[in-house]
């Protein structure tokens, strides 16, 4: 068997460029369905785990799976804008915890989120490194926020602007790093976390300035009334928070009429969330109430449904492949035939060639099999990074 | 007894432990003290009288800060993000909770039932800028809301609701506290009603601008100054007291802590006396708020009597 096998060996090394094809051949025909099996999984894990633990989302009437993909994978997608108003008719219910989210703005293409403290509760987010966020300005990263921009505790953060050209839109605001998060393998490793009211202030809703009362320069001041004072455009705003400026931070109008994008609602338990969700079934109801799980489940429906078109296609691609390579051998049999009469000349039987054939064929698909594994086990490991890479992002 | 009955022993002994064990979570953590963190005194005092044991109230404010103005460590604010209620004065005070990372839902704000009675401060500058109206960073409210003991029983039964709510099985107990404590602020405002309707329109001179509430309550002639207790008056201050005193003749001045002899000597020698009425925005060195106001009360008798 051994000299069977040194012959096939010595043989394919001869005929390096017929061997690799076929071992790419087979490797890429076999790898692909498992590569696809194995990043499936994994985002059928990544998704559900999320939507499974966020019991209700509340947001505006429309795309629901726009509304899940922002408030659970902090997706780019930015459902149209609610107000603080629908967590406070939440929390008004007693039904159910209402935590907040503000997903719009960004900082170096990485999501700013804004919440309340209970959302690090809700998902159990320790901070590995620093603290937790205490003031206006301050923020954590998410792990692999902190890794990719190379930052960490002590440094900032600038958001940015939502376009070049809008000189009154949203100014970019520097966040100072309180801390880091410990890693979770969920989206909350990439995300930029603050309190609601810093994302209001990247949006003018509160703002800090110089004291008015207090100024010496004129052209700061528009007029001065009995008891008001009128700032002019001139007024500069701070954009960075610091101990100093921190007591001249005020919001402007009322709280309940501030943006988010969603509420995550924690029912006190199943029948609290079953009648916090008939509430928002009514034809007057202006907000939407979703099951992450369901509209995840949907989605993944979906995909399995695409995953069984490929399926096909390479089953019916790995078919001709067989046939193809069939087809390879039956030929090289055929140019092979003097070389194989001369074996057979020499004293060898023909159970010895068919070894023989069977040598080369095995190393063939076992070379195959070995970089098969290889590739399945690098996508294995890699496969959490791979899929937000791919699919969730 | 062989070696399967053993197993068979420790399974069921085993499975019994961990069904009691079980059975147990959900009632520990029931019972579990709720954490209240306050802004100011009165309110830890109202939550300690109405919790009890049932509750871990926590007002961190150092001795020697006034809760109103004082802006917490990161620390502190951590353990405030860690309660499970968070109970505010209203009516502006402590406004360092604006420009912290507190949960809306935790905060719980005492005054909001009677925020059409608050009282506007006349003396602000405000501002404005854009289209946004007018506002001022230093709050545009008088606060010690707890001075008119009729609120300070409203913010009570806000504390009481507040812990009923989060804790429903104690609502019984919970209520049958509050009614003892507002029967203790109650008999506070029956008292000084009673003292100072013994000499009406009495002119008063208030050392600091914190009882507005009080004045209104208890319908007093009093005007307020911006005075120290630990800082004897400069000459301004002095020429302006004494204009005052033309307009204002004023024999008594009330003092929210105790004022150093100087002040009280020179006060003496322009025929005011000096007396306190100390807010305890602050938690005591002695006593708590109760005593602190029974002995308020006192000396209020003192000065009206004299």
């Amino acid at each position: 068997m051994i000299d069977n096998l040194y012959l096939a060996w010595q043989y394919v090394r001869f005929n390096r460029a017929k061997y690799w094809t076929l071992v790419a051949c087979i490797t890429l025909v076999a790898f692909l369905p498992i590569a696809l099996e194995l990043l499936l999984d994994e985002s059928e894990k990544q998704l559900l785990s999320r939507a499974v633990t966020t019991p209700l989302v509340i947001g505006a009437k429309g795309s629901s799976l726009d509304l899940v993909m922002n408030s659970l994978y902090f997706g780019d997608e930015v459902p149209e804008i609610i107000t603080m108003g629908a967590a406070q008719d939440v929390a008004e219910t007693s039904l159910a915890l209402p935590i907040p989210v503000y997903v719009r703005f960004r900082a170096r293409g990485h999501p700013i989120v804004g919440t309340t403290v209970d959302y690090f509760d809700f998902r159990g987010l320790d901070v590995a490194d620093g603290r937790m966020i205490a003031v206006l300005g301050d923020c954590v990263l998410g792990a692999t926020a902190a890794q990719r921009l190379g930052v960490g505790v002590g440094d900032g953060v600038v958001s940015s602007p939502e376009t070049v050209f809008d000189l009154a839109g949203v100014y970019p605001l520097r966040m100072n790093i309180v801390g880091v998060l410990e890693r979770t393998h969920t989206s909350d490793d990439l995300g930029i976390f603050v309190d609601l009211k810093t994302a209001w202030i990247m949006q003018g809703l509160v703002h800090g300035h110089q004291d008015l009362t207090t100024v010496e320069d004129q052209q700061l001041i528009l007029t001065e009334e009995e008891g008001n004072v009128v700032g002019s455009p001139k007024v500069f705003e701070f954009t960075e928070i610091t101990q100093e400026n921190l007591d001249s931070f005020h919001f402007h109008g009322d709280e309940a009429a501030a943006p988010i994008t969603a509420v995550i609602a924690v029912p006190v338990d199943e029948k609290s969330g079953t009648i916090l969700r008939g509430r928002y079934l009514t034809p007057e109801a202006v907000h939407q109430i979703i099951v992450p799980k369901e509209v995840i489940d949907g989605l993944l429906t979906n995909i399995f449904r695409i995953k069984n078109v490929l399926d096909a296609v390479i089953l019916v691609v790995g078919l001709a492949t067989v046939l193809a390579m069939i087809l390879v051998f039956a030929l090289s049999l055929r140019l092979r035939r003097r070389e194989i009469d001369t074996i057979f000349r020499i004293g060898c039987g023909r159970a010895t060639i068919t070894r023989l054939l069977a040598a080369e064929i095995g190393i063939i698909v076992v070379s195959s099999a070995v970089l098969i594994g290889a590739l399945a086990a690098a996508v294995a490991r890699y496969d959490h990074a791979l899929v937000r890479m791919l699919f969730i992002r | 007894m062989s070696a399967v009955t053993r197993l068979s022993t420790l399974l069921i002994a085993g499975a019994v432990v961990a069904g009691l064990l079980v059975a147990h979570a959900p009632h520990a953590a029931a019972d579990d003290p709720l954490t209240v963190y306050t802004v100011s005194y009165p309110l830890a005092y109202f939550a300690e009288r109405i919790g009890g044991d049932h509750v871990k109230v926590t007002f961190p404010a150092p001795p020697d800060v006034d809760p109103a103005y004082w802006m917490p460590d990161a620390n502190t604010i951590a353990g405030y993000q860690g309660a499970d209620v968070i109970l505010l004065n209203g009516a502006g005070y402590a406004d360092w909770v604006e420009k912290t990372a507190l949960s809306q839902f935790r905060l719980v704000d005492t005054a909001a039932g009677f925020a059409d009675v608050l009282i506007e401060l006349d003396d602000i500058v405000t501002h404005s800028h854009g289209p946004t109206g007018e506002h001022s960073h230093e709050g545009t409210l008088a606060f010690t809301t707890w001075l008119d003991f009729r609120l300070a029983v409203l913010q009570a039964g806000a504390v009481e609701e507040a812990l009923s709510k989060r804790r429903p099985a104690l609502a019984k107990e919970l209520d049958a506290n509050f009614e003892e404590l507002k029967a203790d602020l109650q008999a506070i405002d029956d008292a000084i009603s009673e003292i100072t309707a013994s000499i009406e329109e009495l002119p008063l001179v208030m050392s600091h601008p914190v009882y507005q509430y009080f004045t209104r309550r208890y319908g007093l002639n009093a005007v307020s100054v911006h005075w120290e207790p630990d800082v004897v008056p400069d000459a301004p201050q002095w020429l302006e007291f004494e204009e005052l005193l033309q307009s204002h003749p004023a024999e008594w001045m009330i003092w929210e802590g105790e004022p150093l002899e100087a002040s009280v000597a020179k006060l003496a020698a322009a025929g005011v006396g000096s007396t306190v009425f100390d807010p305890c925005g602050n938690r005591p060195e002695e006593g708590d708020f109760l005593a602190v106001m029974n002995e308020n009360v006192e000396n209020l008798r003192a000065a009206y009597e004299d």
